[in-house]
């Protein structure tokens, strides 16, 4: 049973084919942002705030100004009245989301909240200009943790919030009273997470080119989501009132008429996920702010009347790992001082900017109470969780909707008859923060600890708890508790037992008592999960009602006049080899060698809308997908075409190696590019598409779950608290894989995040709010000698279903910091409450020194 | 400040240059923006990542430490001068492929360099050593693993050469 068809006699899918992209990266041929003629643009750098919390008193700009090769420099005041407001996304009833400008001009709520920016011939002589720049601040009481936010008298970071907490949600499923009443115990635990930051080694940047004639911004950026920046800089560069976009609007006939043709598409095509649309969210968000509404309509007039958007390129981009896919208010900034002054600009933030703005996640608490069995058996999980989401919500993707995803995910492979989530997120003094590889991770890391805790405590094998209650295939329940249909071709019970065999148990009895002889302790953990990659149809729902609205997957495929074979994209890779994995999906589809395959993608007038680009673990299951169909499509089409010319039944026409040809009679044969002209010519066209197919697509496979279980084995040095990974192994599924060395590297890319953020690095704050970590000295990012091998398991249930595959991307850090602190519990006898255990730490755990 | 330039002479790449730079520039921006060979990349601007690691007279060192006047006189070699003129890669370079070492790239041009520098010193290095080696240069993206890898398959590129 195979889920691809392989037309192409080569069969790339499957293939441990190399990556494309390297024949231009290996040599220095890239194209990153960064890599512009810096003389054909102006160069920027912003003001940043060294509080944590202020009041702006005054800003001097005079001396900046008059220093020479400074071209303009913007204060907050300046730019924010030129642009909107970030209008709040994914409202939900009862959060209240924050409105901020592109730069800070009363207020600065965190360390590097910008208020001003300097735009001069050289990025240097901006920096020069920034010390000129004499700003005059009165601090304020700082918010510095979760702790700190929630005290009665704490200084509020947003002043129309009711206090710090800014969402309050409690979700249940099941009765969890009675599911504790009837269970032998009810064991708790309090887990807490650190900063983490996800640290790309290319940081962000932005290029906007302004064209002299019509002021069209063409824009260069690194996101992972270019029609989203495109959106974002058409919506708040707006400067027109509401009632004149409205004029504007209603006088264009052309734009009315296309608007409602493309209204009414899209209606269609969305009926039921609009009808599902919460309106309450956007009630109480306007109940916390009465100025939210008159934003919106700025916006949306404005978009409906404007009758030219940016273009946004995106080339090759230096990693991202969720930070570079929201819009960030610097690229706002940009491209309003770019569009004001009608000179093109380039901001590329240095490292420092990136550690103290780029991005941050994940610092998360959890009360956690668990009703169980004497015997192990899991009766229901309670969790009180908060999230600290910094100062100023991340856009589009507020940190609140990490919550969501909890909800959904946190009982995990596992029986769980009831379970309860509040989830609090607070606004602290802090940098924002924004998807990170596996945004939700840390509900398994909770979950996952939490089952070692139940295991200590009724003196169980943490294997047998969790093979004792994983959801297994022959009784697997149609759906989660929590709402998504599950799949039992594809449980995560499969690898846990996969894996469980690979731990020999003598042999780990003898490894610790090796370890401890020489001063060393060794332990074993385990971590087992499911995420919805993409996720069965009825996840997203289960998230939100009608949230998946804009998150289906658009892609064409195209048959040029000249016979060249064009696949669009709307996903950003940045790292992710999709030029790959696409060419080698779609010339098995096409029958063709992958160099006859060209690969369009980050270009917004050429690739289709979608909201989201790279990100969520989509690249393999929807992205390889759409090129799937489409090119399937165009290829069947060319097929028909060359039965015509060959006098022959469609059904007879094979296409192998780039040879159109009835079967069997491969030496009379014709060519794409004998197709293409052939169509051209009674087209009368020379050049552009004469074949194409365009596909929204939403395919999810068969449950479009992905799975894994990890082991890993540490080995703590009790003199130093040194850490090593003696072994780490990864069973997972995925289902049909493309290229199996893009999933090891996916995969073990994901695990080496992970131990980073348990061994080595935390975004430290300190209780004034301010960033100890503004340096790689300080953020320890860890090198070659601190990751392991990583042993990669690859199940890969071949499903019957076409374009099967599932995300891989985000599953190597959803796992590996549970497996990582449920190693070092079961080395040192104790069981660990916090992510993060760096050498100090482990001393103290064990008992070697004293704490703080 | 910006009239105040020093002349420099260096060769890059078996080319020589002599140009007027602002002394407070590093060799990284210079390279990248004067000479645009913008296959050195800068990842920290603080000697840590390793990104931007080039070979000044046969010695691997970090561009952005380093003042461009500093390298009057230097022979440079960047990731732009290791392919061959007809385009075939530099042995490291192949070995990269195969071995699927990358995935953003946006480090390669330093474990290149680095590379580079230790298999002309010690032809047949351990895993352990190739680790130590290339523990100044951070990838983000591949846990190293696919980068030993890659190392290890240059050796036996470089050693079927001899």
């Amino acid at each position: 049973m195979t889920a691809t068809r392989q037309t192409s006699g080569l069969g790339f899918v499957g293939q441990r084919v190399m990556r494309v992209e390297d024949e231009r990266l290996l040599i220095g041929d890239g194209h990153f942002v960064a890599d512009g003629d810096p003389t054909a643009v102006l160069h920027a750098a912003f003001l940043r705030s060294p509080f944590a919390h202020a009041d702006v008193v005054s800003i001097d700009v005079s001396a900046a100004r008059a220093l020479d090769g400074v071209v303009r420099v913007f204060t907050a005041a300046e730019l924010n009245a030129r642009t909107n407001l970030f209008p709040p996304f994914l409202m939900t009833n009862g959060l209240y989301a924050p409105l901020f400008g592109c730069l800070s001009e009363r207020r600065v709520r965190h360390v590097g909240d910008p208020v001003a920016l300097v735009v001069a011939t050289s990025r240097a002589i901006a920096e020069d200009a920034l010390e000129l720049i004499d700003v005059d601040y009165e601090e304020l009481d700082a918010v510095g943790s979760i702790k700190a936010a929630l005290l009665g008298n704490a200084p509020k970071v947003w002043e129309r919030a009711k206090g710090n907490v800014l969402g309050d949600f409690t979700d249940e499923f099941g009765d969890v009273a009675a599911a504790f009443d009837a269970a032998d115990h009810t064991i708790e635990a309090t887990l807490t997470c650190p900063r983490q930051t996800n640290q790309p080694m290319e940081t962000r940047g932005i290029v906007v080119t302004v064209d002299p004639d019509d002021g069209h911004l063409d824009v260069r950026s690194t996101t992972q989501a270019p029609h989203f920046l495109k959106w974002a800089l058409a919506a708040l560069l707006i400067d027109k009132p509401t009632l004149r976009s409205v004029g504007d609007f209603v006088r264009n006939k052309e734009r009315r008429s296309a608007f409602g043709a493309a209204a009414k598409e899209f209606v269609a095509a969305n009926r039921h996920r609009l009808t599902e649309q919460d309106p309450r969210g956007l009630l109480s968000q306007v109940r916390a702010d009465r100025s939210t509404l008159p934003l919106m309509n700025r916006i949306g007039a404005g978009l409906l009347a404007a009758a030219d958007y940016p273009t946004v390129r995106a080339g090759d981009i230096g990693g991202g790992f969720g930070s570079k896919g929201p819009v960030s208010r610097e690229e706002i900034a940009i491209g309003a001082a770019a569009s004001i002054m009608g000179q093109s600009i380039q901001w590329i933030e240095d490292r420092v900017e990136n550690l103290l703005d780029g991005g941050q996640a994940r610092e998360e608490q959890f009360r956690v109470r668990v009703a169980v069995d004497s015997d192990g058996t899991l009766r229901a999980l309670d969790v009180d969780a908060i999230i600290d989401q910094g100062a100023y919500p991340g856009f589009p993707i507020p940190p609140s909707v990490t919550a969501k995803f909890w909800k959904v995910y946190m009982p995990g492979p596992y029986d769980f008859g009831a379970f309860r989530l509040r989830a609090r997120t607070v606004a602290t003094n802090k940098g924002k923060v924004v998807p990170y590889r596996g945004p939700w991770a840390n509900e398994t890391w909770m979950r996952e600890r939490v089952i070692d805790i139940v295991a200590a405590e009724l003196e169980l094998d943490p294997g047998d708890v969790r093979a004792k209650n994983v959801l297994r295939p022959e009784s697997m329940p149609p759906a989660m508790i929590t709402g998504p249909t599950l799949d039992e071709t594809m449980s995560a019970a499969k690898t846990l037992d996969h894996a469980l065999a690979m731990i020999d148990r003598d042999e780990l009895v003898q490894q610790k008592s090796t370890a401890e002889a020489r001063g060393h302790r060794l332990g074993v953990g385990i971590a087992c999960y499911h995420e919805a990659a993409p996720g069965p149809a009825n996840f997203w729902s289960s998230i939100e009602p009608g949230s998946d609205l804009l998150l289906y997957e658009d892609g064409r495929a195209e048959l040029a006049a000249d016979g060249t074979i064009r696949m669009y994209t709307s996903q950003s890779p940045h790292g992710q080899s999709h030029q790959t994995t696409y060419k080698q999906v779609a010339a098995d589809e096409f029958g063709v060698s992958m160099d006859d395959v060209e690969i369009v993608w980050g270009n917004t007038d050429r690739t289709q809308f979608t909201l989201l680009g790279t990100g969520g673990s989509r690249g393999g299951p929807l992205g390889a997908g759409v090129m799937r169909v489409t090119a399937r499509n165009v290829r069947d089409k060319v097929a028909e075409v060359a039965a015509d010319m060959l006098e022959a039944n469609v059904s007879d026409i094979e296409i192998v190696a780039g040879n159109i040809h009835v079967a069997g009679v491969p030496a009379k044969g014709m060519t794409y590019r004998d197709v293409a002209a052939k169509l051209a010519a009674d087209d009368g066209i020379t050049s552009g598409p004469v074949l194409t197919d365009q596909v929204r697509y939403e395919g999810v496979g068969n449950g479009g779950w992905s799975v894994a279980t990890h082991v890993a084995w540490v080995d703590i040095d009790l003199e130093t608290g040194e850490v090593t990974i003696p072994r780490y192994v990864v069973v997972e599924d995925c289902g049909p894989i493309i290229n199996p060395g893009v999933v090891d590297g996916q995969v073990r890319g994901g695990v080496a995040q992970g131990i980073g953020a348990v061994f080595y690095e935390k975004h430290h704050y300190d209780e004034h709010a301010t960033l100890m970590t503004t340096t790689y000295m300080d953020y320890l990012i860890p090198t070659a000698m601190e990751i392991p091998e990583i042993e990669v398991v690859h199940l890969e249930t071949l499903t019957d279903g076409e374009n099967d595959a599932r995300g891989v991307g985000e599953g190597g850090m959803i796992g590996a910091p549970a497996a990582l602190t449920n190693a070092v519990s079961d080395a040192l006898g104790v069981q660990v409450t916090e992510q993060h255990l760096p050498p100090y730490r482990l001393l103290e755990l064990a008992g070697i020194i004293g704490p703080d | 400040m910006n009239d105040l330039t020093i002349p420099l002479t260096m060769q890059v790449n078996g080319t020589d240059h002599s140009i007027d730079v602002e002394p407070r520039r590093h060799l990284a921006d210079v390279l990248r923006e004067d000479l645009a060979l913008t296959g050195t990349h800068l990842g920290c601007e603080h000697g840590v990542c390793g990104a931007c690691t080039v070979l000044i007279d046969g010695e691997p060192a970090r561009a952005c430490l380093m003042l461009a006047v500093q390298a009057e006189g230097s022979e440079i070699v960047t990731i732009e001068g290791l392919a061959d003129a007809d385009g075939t890669m530099h042995p490291v370079q192949a070995a990269m492929h195969q071995a699927m070492s990358f995935q953003c790239a946006f480090c390669t041009p330093g474990f290149l360099m680095s590379t580079i520098a230790l298999l002309r010193d010690n032809p047949s290095p351990t895993t352990e050593e190739i680790r130590e080696e290339l523990s100044g240069n951070l990838c983000r993206c591949t846990g190293y693993q696919s980068i030993v890898d890659g190392v290890e398959t240059a050796v036996e590129l470089m050693g079927s050469d001899r």
